[in-house]
């Protein structure tokens, strides 16, 4: 369970990351990964603005459920959640400004390699 | 039952200034007992559950945030601790994520995640979907924060919605945004600004505001408040009108 | 791929009769020199909403996307916190958490226990 600590640094991120026995997270920091748009039941956590949108492993956070109208299978999987980061110019295509970026969580079942 | 003040004086002559209420009961505060009376009978909380849950929001507040910011940047070793478990080092300064639960309200998990700026690079938090906020450290959300007006437009257009806080940054730094959407929580470490060497800890953060952790304004000599345009009320009431 | 809003911004009686007669905190605050930005019941409404979403009778998420949408389609000329409070007890009522006639029943029972101090 050594900590990644130089990554984030690098990634101006602090944050604690757990990883129960059993959990093996698919992606790691830096990896390429797009948003999968997946249909869901009732309310979703995965907005709208990220869907398709493919952005960059900023950093591992912990494992967890996901809650089961995510998903069509209800299998109460524990997995890794991750923080993602997307160049704004990516998520709206007249974003006027190069720098800017913006990150938000996903679980991994959202998302797959880019 | 309308008495605008409380002022007046005790037997002895002296100004005796209680601190003015609003000495009228509205349907609001009604309404609120009420239909809190009806969920507990209806099982759907109980009481012992919303005591301990006001009473925690009662308890929070942005100060715990400020001196985060400030033991963070005047000591290294602590900044370390930081980085690598925010909870824990919460702890050293006397905010406990596990409460008032032992894990936390269903709202604020045990997740802190700090965003750090560097000259190149400044964070501003949303939570786009609801309002997820990190009260353990910075109490309880400030109603603009709430608005469908500033977590929609944040992503999308976060160099105005920081104009209209009066924060303009030049477009070679990078704004990032954080769209707060899980169970992490987050608070932003702003730059120390200079001006402020040889501060101490209690200095400095009284000018790490709320807003300077939400990412909406930058700490300041001299800045010791969030300040906002006052919003009119609807119907403006002139005193001699109240007196009435 | 998105849902249908199961929202109902149908206008409530007991709650409509409460708007426009300026009781709202920051309306009211001013005319009695009180300089406090919230009124005594926010921390209660917001622990109530801390315990619906802990007990699951009204999800966080769930609860916050209603209040959008009313905020936006019938309350939109209320001030916060109380537009806040009319949301969520909009929603308990179109949830049948709880039922607009034992509502306002209670409130009646509530103020007159309240005006008797």
């Amino acid at each position: 369970m050594k900590s990644r600590t130089l990554e984030k640094t690098q990634n101006n991120i602090g944050v604690h990351e757990e990883h129960p026995l059993g959990v093996q997270p698919r992606f790691k920091v830096g990896d390429r990964v797009q948003v999968r748009d997946m249909p869901y039941l009732f309310y979703t956590r995965s907005q709208m603005w990220a869907r398709g949108v493919v952005g960059t492993i900023a950093a591992l956070t912990y494992s967890d459920l996901v809650p089961e109208d995510e998903a069509f299978n209800v299998d109460g999987r524990v997995e890794q959640y991750y923080i993602v980061r997307f160049r704004q110019k990516d998520v709206w295509p007249e974003y006027p400004f190069d720098n800017d970026s913006v990150q938000t969580e996903s679980p991994e079942r959202w998302l797959e390699a880019a | 039952m309308n008495k605008a003040h409380n002022y007046g004086t005790d037997g002895h002559g002296h100004d005796h200034k209680a601190a003015p209420m609003v000495e009228e009961i509205t349907d609001f505060e009604v309404l609120e007992i009420a239909v809190r009376e009806l969920s507990i009978e209806h099982g759907l909380f109980t009481a012992e559950d919303h005591r301990r849950f006001t009473e925690f929001a009662e308890s929070i507040g942005p100060a715990g945030g400020s001196r985060l910011v400030a033991k963070i940047w005047t000591d290294p070793a602590f900044k370390a601790r930081a980085m690598e478990d925010p909870v824990k080092a919460c702890l050293e300064i006397g905010i406990d994520w596990s409460k008032p639960t032992g894990f936390g309200t269903p709202s604020d998990y045990t997740h802190l995640t700090i965003l750090e700026d560097t000259p190149m690079l400044h964070h501003v938090i949303c939570c786009s979907l609801c309002s997820c906020y990190p009260r353990p450290l910075l109490g309880m959300s400030p109603e603009w924060y709430r608005t469908t007006n500033y977590r929609r437009r944040l992503v999308r257009w976060p160099r105005q919605v920081l104009a209209e806080f009066g924060l303009i940054l030049p477009p070679e730094v990078e704004i990032r945004v954080e769209d707060s959407n899980q169970k992490c929580r987050f608070i932003v470490l702003p730059l120390r600004p200079s001006g402020t060497e040889n501060w101490t800890e209690e200095k400095l953060a009284e000018i790490v505001t709320r807003d300077c952790m939400i990412g909406v304004a930058l700490p300041e000599p001299g800045r010791t408040a969030d300040v906002h345009p006052v919003v009119k009320a609807r119907r403006p009431v002139h005193h001699e009108e109240a007196a009435r | 791929m998105s849902h249908k809003s199961e929202v109902d911004l149908g206008r409530v009686t007991l709650l409509e009769a409460m708007r426009g007669q300026g009781k709202e905190w920051e309306v009211l605050a001013p005319c009695y020199d009180v300089t406090n930005p919230n009124p005594p019941w926010k921390t209660s409404l917001t622990a109530m909403c801390d315990c619906l979403d802990a007990s699951g009778a009204l999800p966080t998420l769930d609860r916050r996307r209603a209040e959008d949408e009313l905020a936006e389609a019938v309350y939109s000329d209320v001030p916060a916190p109380e537009s806040q409070l009319l949301a969520l007890v909009h929603t308990m009522l179109n949830h049948g958490l709880v039922s607009e006639g034992e509502l306002a029943g209670r409130m009646r029972t509530v103020r007159s226990r309240l005006e008797a101090v």
